[in-house]
């Protein structure tokens, strides 16, 4: 019943931090007692993962992070805390979301969870998508949370990082989610659900669309940063309260249109702003939606 | 005199030129490599190395073969970190070049590839990054928020990974787009007198 989330946050030189995750009264993200900086990214995900487990009465997410600013030291400096860390902790979900995509670091990584933690759940957005999928490692994970823009990186085999994927970005010409999902598991690109998140949320299950989420629809979540991430966190957290994958990925879509409706989103508001909200989103809203109410 | 004299090269390399890639183990290395050859003069583009030399998160510099020697001296002596030279680009992979953008009203919204910008019009300044998963990201976030959009380094300069290259071009169409909007404003470009 333990989510593990592993990660980078950007400080230079940020030294390792492990432990579970806390939300500060003044909305800030604690990793073992120690603040990291509120941005988009690993923070935001934390932060609404949290909030899920405050909700439901679950364990806090674990948090195994390092100081990364692009240069990939504190990637490998929490890769090589890994093992022990999930022996240790024993999670039921781990999810990779921050890091320097290395396929390497990714592969190693894998190899060894299935010998030490064969029935985890692989999460897996962010770098850790990209490292997951350019490595041929996709099939692995249980949940891969790409928008728009990635789920043709996901769809195309040829092709390491999503910015050198021109095709089908940002719903234009041609853009088609169902399709890009049902080649992204024939050519082994993508985990076995897949939510993706746009416009319109698609929820993919082996290959076929199993749900689509589209209200309430608030475009200015785009704009802000770290919307996506909110989405990855919940997503996981419901996952590792013991949701069905894909009701997981469905609450996790649910809770985040309706947070930035709550929060009355424009493009200039941040992550923070939607984690605040998702207490008061949860408790009015998930038992109706997942069947799952606070203990 | 010296043997290899900065390039003065004005022209893009054709099409029949051959060729080849410089390879380097971090992509701000790639991104430095760009900026020193551009520089001193030479035609250059950033690729994808071809599949079986990637790492992951890969960036290279090609440029003609027969520029290699001397921009390789030229990396050397800016002390940019080189992993190698390869004489061939087949299988190499352009960098995404699609933008699009999104007019909220008070704000503006770019996309590049996989990131996005957005900018306050009126203030210039920078409300909102986002997009993207390497971990230079949420640190360009935090770099650029808050901050006017002519005031701020380059994602460019300060981000490490393709995100942050991707970014980078966000951030000029955003600055483009401003300044076209500045000089109507004024009347520069009107096409009246």
């Amino acid at each position: 019943m333990t989510l593990l989330v592993v990660a980078t946050y950007p400080v230079v030189d940020g030294p390792v931090l492990e432990g579970p995750v806390t939300i500060e009264p003044d909305g800030a993200i604690a990793i073992g007692g120690t603040r990291v900086p509120s941005s988009q990214g690993t923070s935001a995900m934390l932060g609404a993962a949290a909030q899920v487990a405050v909700h439901l009465g679950t364990p806090p997410p674990h948090a195994l992070v390092a100081g990364d600013i692009g240069r990939g030291d504190g990637t490998r400096a929490v890769y090589g805390r890994l093992a022990e860390a999930v022996k240790r902790i024993g999670p039921s979900v781990i999810a990779f979301h921050y890091m320097q995509p290395v396929m390497a670091l990714m592969r190693s990584a894998v190899h060894e969870l299935a010998e030490i933690a064969p029935d985890v759940l692989l999460v897996a957005d962010a770098g850790g998508m990209y490292a997951a999928k350019a490595a041929g490692l996709a099939t692995r994970f249980e949940l891969m949370t790409p928008d728009v823009g990635e789920v043709g990186f996901l769809a195309d085999p040829e092709v390491t990082h999503p910015a050198y994927v021109s095709h089908y970005l940002f719903g234009n010409d041609g853009f088609d989610p169902v399709a890009l999902a049902a080649r992204a598991h024939e050519t082994g690109g993508s985990s076995r659900v897949l939510l993706i998140k746009g416009v319109r949320d698609h929820i993919a299950e082996y290959g076929a669309i199993a749900e689509v989420v589209d209200e309430p629809c608030v475009p200015e979540l785009e704009a802000i940063g770290g919307t996506g991430d909110t989405v990855a966190g919940l997503a996981s957290a419901f996952l590792a309260a013991g949701f069905p994958t894909v009701d997981a990925a469905r609450c996790a879509s649910l809770a985040n249109r309706e947070a930035g409706r709550a929060m009355g989103a424009t493009p200039a508001m941040h992550a923070s702003d939607l984690v605040a909200a998702l207490p008061g989103v949860l408790a009015g809203n998930l038992c109706r939606w997942g069947g799952a109410c606070a203990v | 005199m010296a043997l290899f004299a900065r390039k003065d090269r004005k022209t893009a390399p054709g099409a029949d030129e051959a060729l080849g890639l410089f390879l380097f183990d971090a992509v701000n290395d790639a991104m430095s490599a760009e900026r020193v050859l551009k520089a001193a003069g030479y035609e250059v583009f950033l690729v994808a190395p071809p599949a079986h030399l990637r790492a992951g998160c890969d960036l290279s510099v090609a440029l003609p073969r027969v520029e290699h020697i001397g921009a390789e001296r030229e990396l050397i002596d800016a002390g940019v970190p080189l992993r190698e030279w390869v004489a061939d680009t087949e299988g190499t992979a352009e960098v995404c070049d699609l933008v699009t953008s999104v007019d909220f009203g008070q704000w503006l919204m770019v996309r590049a590839g996989n990131m996005k910008i957005v900018v306050e019009k009126e203030t210039g300044l920078i409300v909102n990054t986002s997009g993207g998963g390497c971990p230079d990201i949420p640190y360009l976030n935090l770099a650029l928020v808050g901050k006017r959009v002519d005031e701020v380094p380059r994602p460019k300069d300060l981000g490490y990974t393709l995100c942050g290259l991707m970014l980078d071009r966000a951030y000029q169409e955003v600055r483009a787009q401003l300044d076209v909007r500045e000089m109507t404003a004024v009347g520069v470009g009107g096409g009246t007198a």
